[in-house]
């Protein structure tokens, strides 16, 4: 079943009004679920487009369901945590969660990330259908045969593991991935050094890439937990 | 609180701490309370001492054992865990009966010269702990081999466990009515115990019957076996010695509760005894016992101070062992016996002990017949001197015991004699060259035609000359005779023969006799007295350095290292040194006098063993005790009171014993070690209750800031929600209105995030997690953070390199940032610049954070770091903060290891500087 709803999953009720009530006024669909068995139930039976899920569920770690959440899809999986520790995110990233936002957020930023995450949504559902030769997100454009990038249809040098980081990211368009991830991916392991090697690259990388447009980069920095490269409006 | 010294770690754990405890609500730490607990502790202790009762009669056979076991019956029916300890194997039927229905707690079997014998396992029954143990025959010497000599020592060792004691014990037994017993009945008993391990017990019941019931009851078998009954009737249990006895019990049985309740009450009213003083002498004699306890009995009775003086002469060294380890036995009877020993340098004895008498204020002096004897060359007896020397003081004399009477003749005339003559070699070869030298010279005289006079001056001068030099009078005398014959074969007519003509010559010889006799032992007596003056200053020294070493020593186990080496000093012995921590022994500190072949035997677990139960039980062990007497060292504890801060052990031969001198010193210097070692537990328990009552404060401080600082913006958002739901207000209010509340919980937010920065901190050390960040990353957050104020402002940033990397942890760091971004915006006005520089110096990254507002005065300058400190002294509500935000930085910069600081910007405005690790980090390219 086709809904265009989002599943909301916070058991404290003003926050949890909060969200639908943001989420009203930018005219979304939603669902309510109260904890973590409800969650899921909705989850498997409704089929939502998002999951907005709360960490400090009553009943089941939030880890757990994301787990669970993933054993059979790939709904994108926004959540929600604390502000103070960034270890539960990073769990949560790397359990299979595609974003974060920390509490106290605002509803601006609630709204923001939704719609990043419907716009990834919209791509990866047109790219399904192509033969994936190219990739391109506003004036970013990567040629995977010719293995160069270009901005606003200018060639850009990249090293080779620049131009790893850069797939890497654009492959997973929309999602946080945190640093021990990435460094996995690319070096095969997560030691200390490779990951301050992996922060020069990307700063090196986004100095080649974002130098113009610092307000609205296309690769976002997370400190403490990772990058993410964002689908930019057309 | 301006200027406050803590730093915000310490500030947060407290209010963490302290709310815990308000949810648990503990007490606050009152110096009264305190008091009163520590003095509750103390009593509970001594309540934890279990209590003795001793079944007490005049002979055997009377029904001790069998009352004792009745009233355990009884305790047992009411409920109490009631154990037998030791049951003496009685033939007496009826008694063992009772032992059935009791539980029995296995002796221990020893072998003793093929014969296999019981003894009561004392670890048994420790770990057995009931609440009453059955201990029979109190007097009863222990096999070799076991802990304490004597059981009465095990039932010390029982009460202080916690553990009652019901035990039996006949009156022959007491130390002090040894004598009187053995007059009755003609046998001196050899099993002893101290009078006041029968006076100290909590309940004595006298189990008493009539002699003529008790001769009945032995006459029925019901006593001892048929065949014993006859020998025991002839020769112990006839009819008037047992009322003898029996009279004997009653009255020692009154006197205790007379003495018990007595000394409590001088206790209470802290004054000491009365004018009484009764003084003893002691002597390695064998009949001084008998006078000792004579002592005690009459200090006792007159209810005195009782003492016990020994006089060290100057032939003190000179005494045989034997004699030695008599007097060593005679002077722990009369501790035992509760005297206090003193000892006195001196010759002549009976002129000291007067002296003594009088300077002390001796009221009464006991001493025995045999001094009333007088000695081979005085002209009064012992006696007779004190009399005169000392006519005020009483003088009671006791009659010596029969059977002792010889060996005290012998012993006494031996003691005649008070020097012990002896030559030696090179006292021989000495004299052989001074009689050569002064015949050679009495040979020039001659030749020079002197008279005779000079040459027999001669020879006596170098008689005398002898006398001081060598050792031992008899040398001396030697050469007094070969002189006189030197001269009179020499020197006088006829020459070169031994024959005299003038009469006068045995005069000259009977004259240089006794010069030769009379220089050298004066000679001896000055050496000696020399000696001892100088051996009598080393100590002093020592004592006095000690002194002073331990008035500087603040550190506990100094203290005991600093006095085992004095001790070493001291004693010339290896001596142990074990100090405590938290209730156990630490490992041993030797000082070794002389070699360290003993480390080995020192450190063995048998030692050590000693040791800790010296530790454990407070009291004396080892060898030269009755406790433990086999182990090497002689073991003391260090305490003060009732609290034990360590064990001293002194390496010695049980056969060798210390000198009374030797152990007063030790007493002396041990008390004030323990002085000292209390004291500075006691300075430290009073800084830790010090530093909680500061933390008490502090927390209270902090609170009530904190709660001012969170009820004012809570107010402004309640209060303009609240309006927002009432009124109706136009659109641009409302707007302006959300705006406020908007902006106050940011506030709030960012409070609660120093906060929980704060929390990030266990035990004063913060739990800060370093990583390689890029500098900008952690910039460019901060800068999402900062409020909206910051539109009115101008916030450059300019990285001198924007591909910095540093070492830190993000979060705190980006609040460090945050604080100091937001400072700026409070305190200049709209429109100032601010400024966020960084540049790289050596390894470090500094980063300035400045503007050009107002600045900061130079005298706030030194205490805006400080926690609470705000640019106004007062708590004001406009100037909303909480003065937390800077002492944050501060503790996270430190934590860190950077330096944070603050300075004046050029024209005008204040820069804050920090510091952070810079990282290079190599650039894995493949």
């Amino acid at each position: 079943m086709k809904h265009d709803f989002i599943l909301i999953v916070e058991d404290d009720t003003a926050i949890r009004n909060l969200i639908c009530m943001a989420l009203e006024i930018e005219k979304y669909e939603y669902h309510a679920a109260y904890n973590g068995s409800q969650a899921l139930i909705e989850a498997t039976s409704q089929n939502p487009d998002i999951i907005l899920l709360d960490l400090g569920l009553p009943d089941i770690d939030g880890i757990e369901i994301i787990k669970k959440v993933r054993g059979w899809s790939k709904v994108p999986i926004i959540v929600i945590s604390a502000r103070s520790e960034d270890k539960d995110k990073i769990d949560a990233l790397d359990a299979g969660a595609d974003d974060y936002i920390t509490k106290p957020f605002s509803t601006t930023e609630l709204l923001a990330r939704i719609r990043s995450t419907y716009r990834r949504i919209k791509y990866l559902k047109s790219t399904l259908q192509q033969e994936v030769s190219e990739f391109t997100n506003g004036k970013l454009k990567i040629d995977y045969l010719l293995q160069t990038a270009f901005v606003e249809n200018q060639c850009i040098h990249l090293t080779p593991i620049e131009y790893k980081i850069l797939c890497l990211l654009a492959q997973n368009i929309g999602r946080v991935l945190t640093h021990a991830y990435m460094t996995k991916e690319i070096w095969g392991s997560a030691l200390e050094s490779d990951v301050a090697s992996l922060r020069v690259h990307v700063a090196t990388l986004r100095k080649k890439i974002d130098a113009e447009n610092r307000s609205n980069p296309y690769i976002t920095t997370h400190v403490g937990i990772g990058y993410c490269m964002q689908k930019l409006d057309e | 609180m301006p200027g406050s010294d803590i730093s915000i770690f310490e500030l947060f754990g407290i209010l963490k701490k302290g709310y815990e405890r308000d949810i648990m609500e503990e007490f606050r730490p009152n110096p009264n309370e305190l008091l009163s607990q520590i003095k509750e502790k103390e009593e509970e202790k001594k309540r934890k001492r279990g209590m003795l009762k001793i079944f007490f009669g005049y002979s055997a056979g009377v029904g001790k054992t069998y009352d004792m076991l009745k009233s355990a019956h009884e305790i047992k029916d009411e409920g109490k865990d009631v154990v037998c300890g030791y049951i003496e194997p009685h033939t007496r039927p009826a008694t063992m009966e009772l032992v059935n229905g009791l539980e029995m707690i296995p002796v221990k079997e020893k072998e003793y010269h093929g014969i296999t014998l019981k003894e009561m396992d004392l670890d048994a029954v420790l770990k057995r702990k009931p609440q009453l143990v059955l201990v029979d025959e109190y007097a009863h010497t222990n096999l070799e081999g076991s802990r304490h000599q004597k059981r009465y020592q095990d039932v010390e060792e029982i009460l202080n466990a916690g553990i009652d004691v019901y035990t039996t014990v006949n009156v022959q037994h007491l130390e002090s009515l040894c004598d009187i017993v053995a007059s009755i009945t003609g046998i001196v008993v050899k099993e002893r115990i101290p009078d006041s391990s029968f006076d100290h017990a909590d309940e004595v019941k006298l189990v008493d019957i009539e002699p003529k019931e008790l001769l009945q009851r032995l006459k029925d078998g019901k006593v001892y076996r048929k065949l014993q009954v006859k020998k025991a009737l002839d020769n112990f249990f006839t009819e008037e010695k047992l009322t003898a006895l029996r009279e004997i019990a009653l009255r020692r049985t009154a006197d205790r509760v007379n003495i018990t309740s007595e000394k409590a009450k001088r206790r209470n009213k802290s004054e000491y005894f009365t004018e009484e003083k009764i003084l003893i002498g002691l002597s390695s004699s064998p009949s001084n016992p008998k006078i000792i306890r004579a002592g005690a009995r009459m200090a006792m009775a007159f209810e005195g101070e009782f003492i016990a003086l020994f006089v060290e002469t100057s032939s003190y060294d000179n005494i045989n062992e034997k004699d030695k380890k008599r007097l060593k036995d005679n002077m722990r009877l009369a501790e035992k016996l509760g005297a206090k020993i003193e000892t006195v340098k001196g010759d002549d004895i009976a002129f000291v002990i007067a002296e003594y008498a009088k300077i002390s204020g001796i009221s009464k002096i006991v001493v025995g017949r045999s001094n009333t004897r007088r000695g081979f060359f005085s002209k009064a007896s012992f006696t007779e001197r004190l009399i005169v020397i000392a006519p005020n003081l009483e003088i009671y004399v006791i009659p010596d015991s029969n059977l002792e009477k010889i060996n005290q003749k012998v012993w006494n005339d031996k003691h005649q004699m008070k020097d012990k003559i002896w030559v030696t070699w090179k006292d021989l070869i000495f004299i052989a060259i001074l009689l050569a030298v002064s015949t050679i010279i009495s040979f020039l005289f001659y030749d020079m035609k002197f008279s005779e006079v000079n040459i027999i001056t001669t020879y006596i001068l170098f008689v005398m000359i002898s006398g001081i030099l060598t050792e031992g009078i008899l040398s001396s005398l030697i050469l007094a005779v070969l002189s006189v014959a030197c001269f009179n074969y020499f020197f006088t007519a006829p020459r070169f023969s031994f024959l005299t003509y003038n009469t006068g010559y045995p005069v000259t010889f009977v004259i240089t006799f006794f010069a030769a006799f009379f220089s050298s032992s004066l000679a001896q007596k000055l050496k000696k007295q020399s000696k001892e003056i100088a051996k009598v200053a080393y100590r002093s020294k020592v004592m006095f350095d000690t002194n002073q070493l331990l008035q500087a020593e603040k550190d506990i186990d100094r203290i005991g290292q600093i006095v085992a080496k004095q001790f070493v000093k001291i004693l010339n012995r290896d001596i142990i040194f074990y100090g405590a921590k938290d209730g156990k022994l630490k490992e041993p500190d030797i000082s070794f006098y002389g070699s360290d072949e003993k480390k080995s035997v020192y450190e063995k677990e048998s030692e050590k063993a000693v040791a800790n139960w010296v530790f454990l039980n407070n009291n004396r062990a080892g060898a030269t005790t009755d406790t433990l007497g086999s182990a090497a060292c002689y073991y003391l504890a260090i305490r003060s009171l009732e609290e034990v801060y360590g064990v001293i052990g002194i390496g010695i031969d049980a056969q060798e014993g210390l000198e009374a001198y030797e152990n007063n010193l030790i007493f002396a210097v041990l008390t004030e070690t323990a002085a000292y070692m209390e004291k500075e537990t006691f300075r430290m328990r009073e800084q830790k209750t010090a530093e909680q009552v500061n933390s008490e404060k502090l927390r209270a401080n902090l609170l009530r800031s904190i709660s001012h600082d969170l009820r004012t913006p809570l107010t402004s958002i309640c209060g303009n929600a609240d309006m927002m739901l009432q009124t109706q207000l136009d659109e641009e209010t409302k707007k302006k209105i959300c705006g406020e509340i908007y902006d106050d919980g940011m506030w709030l937010i960012n409070l609660v995030e120093n906060l929980l920065s704060v929390t990030r901190i266990e035990d004063k050390t913060m739990n800060i997690r370093l990583q390689i960040e890029l500098l900008e990353d952690i910039i460019t957050e901060a800068m999402s953070h900062i409020s909206r104020r910051r539109e009115n402002y101008h916030i450059v940033i300019e990285m001198e390199d924007e591909m910095q990397m540093v070492l830190c942890d993000s979060r705190l760091i980006i609040q460090v940032f945050i604080n100091l971004i937001e400072n700026a915006l409070k305190y200049t006005p709209p429109g100032t610049d601010i400024k966020i520089k960084t540049k790289k110096q050596k390894e470090w990254v500094v980063v300035e954070v400045s503007d050009n507002g107002v600045g900061i005065s130079d005298e706030s300058k030194p205490y805006i770091f400080d926690m609470f400190y705000t640019a106004n002294e007062k708590i004001v509500d406009s100037k909303r903060s909480l003065g937390m935000g800077l002492a944050l930085c501060k503790s996270i910069i430190h934590a860190h290891g950077g330096k944070i600081r603050v300075k004046d910007n050029m024209p005008k405005g204040a820069v804050f500087e920090f510091t952070l690790q810079s990282q290079e980090v190599k650039i894995r390219e493949t």
